[in-house]
């Protein structure tokens, strides 16, 4: 059905329907108003026709998009929950319950998903960034691109972005690589500026490199401007890598480090003799972690104060003894009374200090001898006294 | 982020009862009063709200920006200490 100039206002709703349905589009809600079923066939019936003279790929996923964003009716307020929810699971969203409180969440929802099917992919990542259902967008977005940007999630893209100026790359070092390429290996790293001042223009010698040196340094430029010794060689040299400036820093200077290791090393082993040689010529340590710190757990904790296992017990021990002032005084006291007794039982009087006198004399004798008489005789002392 | 706070600690160690909605991680005194008003007063129906919102992090984020303007750290700490009671007490 290629009307041409038919003016599809002028037809009826069901004319409208019918054509929609002819034409494969989906029809909206039936309780829609004619506006919206003549904005449809104006798009999509003029779309055929424009499609039949072009082979956009583009014009027929607009189609598709517009379809699916027509068929839900930009204006979510307007549906009832279970059109809601419908509209949400076309999406991929598993929506809960439709209530008070969480309808317009569920809105705003649906309205930012027909925002980003409408805008494309770029707003689609950024949301999909935001968000973390951002799986319903995909499925969409896949016939949409031709596939190198938005075929999966960010992280794919930027991978692939990656590619592409990796790419890019090594294109952009071919030419300066045919001009002066001697000049350029000897200024282009930090390292070798250093070695270079101290032992004036040794780095020369890495003028073999000086292919693989060539992906450097965009960084490294500025560094090496700073502390280059020749100012004609600076100009050429800034000249030749003008077509370099602007490519990224992250692969050039990765690649940099690996690769500017071989000839640097030289210079280095000659300067540390004793260092072992690594893979990439770094010799790093890896940082003891912090213990406790940011939230690591402790593998066994050590204690706040750093004692000995031995001193720990000496004082868990001495705590517990009685200091030794107050021992000695027990001492004394316990003996006293218990020669008091002694003396008081063995003479049946009770003015011992008296007695005490007279035995004090008598007693460092025989106070051996009766003390073991006195332990007989004092059971039946005591039974007698009392 | 694996330290929690205090708060968070005390939330999801024990059933939360009629517990304020202000204990909630991330919930202070304003946010607390904005809640209250818009009828969530106790942090069971805050707890509804997330239970109905299927425990989606993105929607209860949106919700609880939507309601009482909390942001994005403050969304995560009262998501997290809500998603773990519901580990375990669920």
């Amino acid at each position: 059905m290629s009307l041409f100039v038919e003016d599809p206002a002028y037809l009826s709703k069901s004319r409208l329907k019918s054509d929609l349905v002819a034409h494969n589009v989906a029809l909206p809600p039936t309780k829609s108003k004619k506006e919206v079923y003549v904005d449809l066939h104006l798009k999509h019936i003029a779309h055929n026709n424009a499609a039949e003279f072009s082979s956009d790929e583009e014009d027929q996923e607009e189609d598709v998009a517009d379809k699916e964003e027509d068929a839900e009716i930009p204006d979510p307020s307007c549906l009832t929950d279970d059109d809601l929810k419908a509209a949400l699971l076309e999406h991929g969203v598993k929506a809960g319950p439709i209530v008070a409180s969480t309808r317009a969440l569920y809105e705003n929802k649906l309205r930012r998903l027909l925002q980003s099917e409408g805008h494309g992919c770029l707003n689609g990542v950024e949301k999909g960034v935001l968000y973390s259902d951002s799986e319903e967008e995909n499925g969409e977005k896949e016939d949409e691109e031709s596939g190198s940007e938005r075929a999966k999630e960010e992280t794919v893209e930027q991978s692939d972005q990656a590619q592409q100026r990796s790419s890019q790359f090594p294109s952009g070092s071919q030419p300066v690589m045919s001009s002066g390429g001697s000049l350029i290996s000897s200024q282009a790293f930090s390292i070798t500026q250093m070695v270079k001042e101290v032992e004036s223009r040794r780095s020369l010698t890495t003028s073999t490199d000086s292919e693989r040196e060539l992906n450097g340094s965009n960084v490294q430029e500025h560094w090496s401007r700073s502390t280059r010794l020749d100012k004609p060689i600076v100009d050429k040299y800034t000249i030749n890598n003008q077509s370099l400036y602007y490519t990224p820093k992250e692969s050039p200077c990765i690649r940099d480090m690996k690769l500017s290791q071989e000839p640097v090393e030289d210079m280095l082993q000659e300067m540390f003799p004793n260092t072992e040689a690594t893979p990439t010529g770094i010799c790093a340590t890896r940082r003891r972690p912090i213990k406790g710190a940011a939230g690591r757990p402790f593998q066994y904790a050590y204690p706040d104060t750093p004692a000995s296992p031995t001193t720990l017990e000496r004082r868990e021990v001495e705590r517990r003894l009685v200091p030794f002032q107050i021992q000695i005084l027990v001492f004394v006291i316990v003996a006293c009374l218990l020669y008091l007794i002694y003396v008081c039982v063995e003479d049946y009087s009770f003015s011992p200090f008296v007695a005490l006198l007279d035995s004090l004399d008598q007693g460092s004798d025989s106070e051996e001898g009766p003390l073991l008489q006195a332990e007989t005789q004092d059971t039946p002392a005591l039974s007698g006294q009392e | 982020m694996s330290s929690t706070s205090q708060k968070h600690k005390h939330f999801v160690a024990e059933p939360m009862g009629e517990k304020c909605v202000t204990t909630l991680p991330g919930i202070g005194a304003a946010h607390g009063k904005r809640l209250e008003e818009k009828g969530f007063g106790k942090a069971y129906d805050v707890l509804g709200q997330f239970l109905v919102l299927k425990r989606d992090e993105k929607l209860c984020r949106d919700w609880l920006k939507d309601i009482c303007g909390a942001n994005v750290k403050q969304q995560g700490k009262a998501y997290a200490c809500l998603k773990e009671w519901c580990d375990a007490s669920l």
